[in-house]
C-alpha cells in the first residue's frame, strides 16, 4: 500500500509519463539540416557537382536537392546494409550513424527546388 | 557488293543503336501507369518513402530500373515491376519521367 498517491494517483502518473517519452521521441530522432549540411560535405564532391556522371557504367550521378527525406534515409542505410551495390556508396554510407543520415537527408530534402 | 552490305549492316547497327539508346517520353507515358500509383502521375511522388523522379537524370532512372531488375538493388516492390520491363520499356519510362517538371536539382556547394 503507498500512502503518497491512490492506485488511480499512480495509473495517472504513469500515463503521464509515458506521454512525455513519446512526445520527446520524435525529437530524439528528427534530422537537424544545419548538422547535416556540414555532414553532407563528402557527398557534394560528387552529387554536388552539376552533370556530372558515374562511370563503368555511364550514367549521372542522381539529383539529390528536394527528394524525399524518407527516401534518402531509406537509401543511404540501403548503401550500409549492403542491400544496394555501389562500390562508393557502401564505403561512404558504412562511415555513418543514424544520426549522421538523418541529418544528412534532412539536408538535402530541405534543398529542393520551388 | 560485298562493301555495299557491310556499309548497309554497320548502318543498321548504328540505327538500331540510336533508336535504343533514346527512350521515347510518349512509350513511356503510356506505360507509367504502374509506376504513377506510388511515384505520382507526373513523378512527383508525394509518398515519402518512394523517391520523386520527376526531372531526376534519365541516365540514372535507366541504372536504377537495371539495377533492381538484376538484383544488384534490393526491393521487394520494385524489383517485381522491374522484371517486368525490356531495356527499350526502360528507357522510355526513364525518358518520360527526367522530362516532367518537380522539385529536384542538384544541390551545388556554396
Amino acid at each position: 500500500m503507498n500512502l503518497l498517491f491512490s492506485g488511480i494517483e499512480r495509473r495517472l502518473i504513469t500515463l503521464l509519463a509515458v506521454g512525455l517519452l513519446l512526445c520527446a521521441a520524435p525529437f530524439v530522432q528528427a534530422g537537424d539540416a544545419e548538422a547535416g549540411k556540414a555532414k553532407a560535405y563528402t557527398c557534394l564532391g560528387c552529387h554536388g557537382v552539376l552533370h556530372y556522371v558515374n562511370t563503368y557504367p555511364t550514367y549521372h550521378v542522381p539529383r539529390l536537392g528536394g527528394q524525399h527525406k524518407e527516401y534518402l534515409i531509406a537509401a543511404l542505410k540501403a548503401y550500409r546494409g549492403k542491400t544496394r551495390a555501389h562500390g562508393t556508396m557502401q564505403a561512404n554510407a558504412d562511415l555513418l550513424t543514424d544520426q549522421d543520415i538523418e541529418d544528412i537527408a534532412e539536408y538535402f530534402a530541405s534543398q529542393g527546388a520551388e | 557488293m560485298i562493301k555495299l552490305k557491310s556499309v548497309l549492316f554497320a548502318a543498321s547497327i548504328v540505327a538500331s543503336g540510336t533508336a535504343f539508346a533514346g527512350g521515347d517520353a510518349e512509350a513511356g507515358k503510356a506505360a507509367s501507369a504502374t509506376c504513377a500509383a506510388c511515384h505520382g502521375a507526373d513523378g512527383n511522388s508525394t509518398i515519402p518513402t518512394n523517391p520523386k523522379l520527376a526531372g531526376q537524370y534519365e541516365s540514372y532512372l535507366v541504372e536504377a530500373l537495371k539495377s533492381y531488375r538484376s538484383g544488384a538493388r534490393q526491393n521487394a516492390i520494385m524489383s517485381g515491376f522491374a522484371a517486368a520491363l525490356s531495356d527499350q520499356q526502360i528507357a522510355d519510362l526513364a525518358a518520360y519521367f527526367s522530362a516532367q517538371k518537380g522539385t529536384l536539382q542538384t544541390v551545388v556547394e556554396r
